[in-house]
């Protein structure tokens, strides 16, 4: 038996605007985390195009891509997908390090970031040694602490309690406010989808709903 | 944070596994430098013995005596020896002149008749660069140029029944071709390690191998001494050209040239060496690229993440092919200290290796320090790692993003 080809998305067409929260819902399977694959770079389409600022960025090759997601572009994983080895202040120094920023620099940014999530005295720590919650704020803050002007988080708040989600969403909230930073964020959390500006609903690959 | 510090967390992080990749290269490093040592220390005295049992670092004979090496009559001796040494002896490269006259005959007690193979010698020289004189048995090296004395091999004096002070007679063809007979005292007995060669050596002096073999001033070929090995070549094609110069019909070989069973030794250690670190290098390849593909596996995911943050694949690469050079690196440090502590400890342990075919004594073993071996060890280490980890890094930079982050 041959491997069963699947039409992930179909006949879609979404725009993202700086300072947007924009939120991605459906059931399981409906194509949430493949448009934030998509969207994020991270896969290539079969078919369609994917346009940054009016260019094409589908046909690039894989170093243009990674450095558009190095400039451009945070990510949020729904297991945090923090570096192990590192500590919490490396994970979050890790994208500006991708920069060449200058060290000092670096550090000081890292700094104030995990201090705006409310890390502060736990930058030394490995993941291993911190909770969920915390472990989801200094993915944030890595996702963030470049400045990036999208935010691609995928299922932010599935494995923090009611507390740790409410911070996390408090921050996202700010960031998208303030510094004018675009999320688009996958989840079926209705906590989450409430804080969203725009709610796009898929269903087997479709939107059915943009509200 | 740096490569090398990624690369060193990276390492710590699964120790055992890094501890067991990084054994096989140290003991590998260790196994290679140790083997070589033998092996270089192995063939110094092979070289150092093969010149100093009678070879020399150079021979000067006629052209001819060269291609008729089993001539013992003196047909194409050199003519004017004296001369000719003394022609040579004006190169600072040399330290010493053997001339030498070689022949075969019989050796008798009265009773009984043995086949020898002698050489009638200079002993003055001859005791303060070859090994003979200090390598006999009993009684006394050969007292001057026509002392009429003989130092006969343990094995023919033995064969022959005689011992120090007895009186035998050295039976050989003559230049014209009769039979002619001397005379003389056994002198001593010499210890040579060759068995075939102890129950027929007969070394005398030239006075007396001249009246054996009737043919004053002429002699078989004249073994040179230099100064060092390293020298023989240029100082043959010199000493060549100064007796051409001088109307001498000469030709030369080298030590090397000369000792066939030095470069049969030299060649069989080479292709055991060679065949041993093949096997060294294979085993550490496959050890290191297993233990790098469980590494790339077990971080396939995480390779994602850092891919999706805007890490090029080359990175990718670059940070597992630094792991695998730290990693050969101080393995390779470990196997040197390793290789130098065994090394030490063989050396003083006072194992006796047996003797090879043809040798009657066994050789103490020792191992050089042979600092060629641990920078090739360092280099063949080093690559094999870097080579075994480009595969399994290369991979894991290549590895869609989308299926590297669903990796369980």
């Amino acid at each position: 038996m041959g491997a069963v080809r699947v039409r992930a998305l179909e006949a879609l067409d979404v725009d993202v605007q700086r300072g947007e929260f924009l939120i991605l819902q459906g059931p399981s399977g409906s194509g949430k985390t493949t448009l934030i694959n998509l969207l994020g770079l991270l896969d290539r389409p079969d078919a369609g195009s994917l346009l940054l600022d009016g260019r094409s960025v589908g046909e690039m090759d894989e170093n243009a891509r990674a450095d558009l997601r190095r400039d451009r572009f945070g990510f949020v994983f729904q297991t945090f997908n923090l570096v192990p080895v590192l500590t919490a202040l490396e994970n979050v120094e890790y994208p500006l390090g991708l920069r060449r920023e200058p060290r000092a620099a670096m550090r000081a940014r890292a700094q104030a970031v995990l201090a705006r999530v409310g890390l502060t005295g736990r930058e030394e720590l490995r993941p291993d040694l911190l909770s969920g919650g915390e472990r989801q704020r200094v993915a944030l803050a890595r996702a963030v602490v470049h400045e990036p002007e999208v935010v691609f988080a995928d299922e932010p708040t599935a494995h923090l309690d009611s507390q740790a989600t409410a911070s996390v969403l408090e921050l996202m909230q700010e960031l998208c406010d303030e510094r004018h930073v675009a999320f688009v964020v996958a989840t079926h959390d209705p906590r989450v989808v409430a804080r969203g500006h725009r709610v796009l609903t898929l269903r087997d690959g479709r939107t059915v709903v943009d509200s | 944070m740096t490569v090398w510090s990624l690369a060193l967390r990276n390492l710590l992080r699964n120790r055992r596994r890094s501890l067991l990749t990084g054994l096989v290269v140290v003991v590998g490093f260790a196994a290679f430098t140790l083997a070589a040592g033998f092996m270089a220390q192995s063939l110094d005295g092979l070289r150092e013995g093969t010149i100093r049992n009678g070879l020399g670092h150079l021979q000067l004979a006629d052209p001819l005596a060269f291609d008729d090496a089993a001539d013992g009559s003196l047909e194409h001796g050199l003519a004017n020896a004296e001369t000719i040494e003394r022609i040579l002896r004006a190169d600072p490269a040399v330290v010493e002149i053997l001339p030498r006259i070689d022949f075969v005959g019989l050796i008798t007690n009265g009773n009984r008749s043995v086949p020898f193979v002698g050489t009638g010698l200079d002993p003055g020289p001859e005791a303060r660069t070859m090994d003979h004189a200090t390598a006999l048995s009993a009684g006394q090296w050969l007292a001057d140029r026509n002392a009429r004395s003989v130092v006969l091999g343990g094995g023919l004096a033995s064969a022959l029944g005689v011992h120090v002070g007895d009186t035998v007679t050295l039976l050989a063809t003559t230049a014209d071709g009769t039979l002619n007979g001397v005379d003389a005292s056994v002198a001593g007995l010499a210890d040579i390690p060759i068995k075939e060669l102890d129950d027929r050596f007969v070394a005398t002096s030239l006075g007396l191998a001249a009246d054996l073999l009737l043919v004053p001033d002429r002699v078989s070929r004249i073994v040179v001494m230099l100064r060092d090995a390293a020298e023989s070549r240029p100082a043959l094609r010199r000493l060549c050209a100064s007796l051409r110069d001088q109307g001498f019909d000469v030709a030369g070989k080298t030590w090397e040239e000369l000792g066939l069973f030095y470069r049969q030794v030299r060649l069989l250690y080479l292709g055991i060496f060679g065949f041993m670190g093949a096997v060294l290098v294979v085993v550490v390849l496959l050890a290191t690229t297993n233990s790098m593909l469980m590494a790339a596996t077990e971080r396939t995911r995480e390779i994602g993440t850092l891919r999706a943050l805007g890490t090029r694949s080359a990175a990718i690469q670059r940070m597992f092919v630094a792991e695998a050079t730290l990693l050969a690196g101080v393995a390779c440090l470990v196997g040197a200290l390793l290789s130098l502590a065994v090394r030490a400890a063989l050396n003083h342990s006072g194992i006796v290796l047996p003797p090879p075919p043809g040798v009657t004594h066994g050789m103490p073993l020792y191992v050089k320090l042979y600092g060629v071996a641990y920078a090739g060890a360092a280099v063949a280490m080093a690559v094999t790692v870097v080579l075994a980890s480009a595969l399994p890094a290369r991979r894991a930079a290549r590895i869609p993003i989308v299926e590297a982050l669903a990796h369980v």
